[in-house]
């Protein structure tokens, strides 16, 4: 944690306990929808009780996890390879969420 | 060496050398899940897109997954993410004061992995056998 680390390691432990509840919801879900064929996984993750907590675990795992590996980052490299890798960082988890987030719309209302 | 010698000595130093690696493990462990639930993300992104996509690219993804390779993936992301989320536990306890006394933090990092191994094994028993079930 450099500069800012109080905000950054207050924003790390919120997204860590929001994740916690809706990770448990997830794996729960997960088992018990093992082996769904196409139609059965849609219709479960087009229903608002699993796009919407599905849609905030998205979200706050893209935030601590952003937040993580940037301590990671900073932790090891100091060289000028740092901005670059801050900056992949952002693009990864901004890409992840986009593309979860996208999805899980697509379901909703398409399938 | 004479009997009396020997018994000043400290009795057992292997519990204070496991105690340490122990938490030393644990505390690698969870910067090392947290690397690989970065790569997990990416697959549950990949999962819903192909979901979102269609019915082949779903059974693309899907045989992927139900492969031995698959599972074994999935086995070592669902251990990762529970030795993960459980070692967390342990940082939100130490952000109050609690259990930093070198044995509690031996004997919950003990648990921990024993835990997320045992609850990672109870979830593909289950899952394993409500797929084989459905
Ligand atoms: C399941 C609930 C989770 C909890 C309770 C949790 C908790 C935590 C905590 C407390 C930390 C800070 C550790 C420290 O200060 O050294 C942390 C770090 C981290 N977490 Fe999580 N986390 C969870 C899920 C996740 C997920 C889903 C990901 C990835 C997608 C992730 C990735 C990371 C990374 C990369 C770090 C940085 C590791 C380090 O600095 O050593 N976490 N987590």
């Amino acid at each position: 944690m450099a500069n800012k680390g109080t905000s950054t390691f207050i924003i790390q432990r919120l997204s860590a306990m929001a994740v916690l509840p809706l990770v448990i919801w997830f794996l729960i879900s997960l088992v018990f929808h093992a082996g769904d064929s196409y139609e059965e996984t849609v219709s479960w993750l087009s229903n608002p009780a699993a796009a919407i907590p599905l849609g905030l675990l998205v979200i706050a795992g893209a935030i601590h996890m952003r937040i993580g590996i940037m301590e990671v980052i900073e932790d090891y490299i100091h060289s000028g390879l740092k901005t670059v890798l801050l900056a992949l960082n952002w693009l990864f988890a901004l890409t992840v969420a986009a593309t979860a987030l996208w999805s899980i719309y697509q379901l909703a209302f398409a399938g | 060496m004479a009997e009396g010698a020997q018994s000043a000595r400290p009795l057992s130093p292997h519990l204070q050398i496991w105690g340490w690696t122990v938490t030393m493990a644990a505390s690698i462990f969870h910067r090392a899940t947290g690397v690989a639930l970065y790569a997990g993300a990416a697959l549950l992104a990949s999962w819903l897109f192909a979901a979102a996509s269609g019915p082949e690219a779903f059974a693309f993804v899907s045989d992927i997954l139900a492969s031995p390779i698959g599972i074994f993936a999935l086995f070592g992301f669902t251990w990762a993410l529970l030795f993960h989320m459980m070692n967390g536990l342990r940082h939100f306890l130490w952000d109050r004061g609690l259990g930093l006394a070198p044995k509690t933090a031996t004997r919950t990092a003990w648990l921990v992995f024993i835990a997320s191994l045992s609850l990672t094994a109870v979830i593909f028993w289950v899952g394993l056998n409500m797929r084989g079930g459905a």
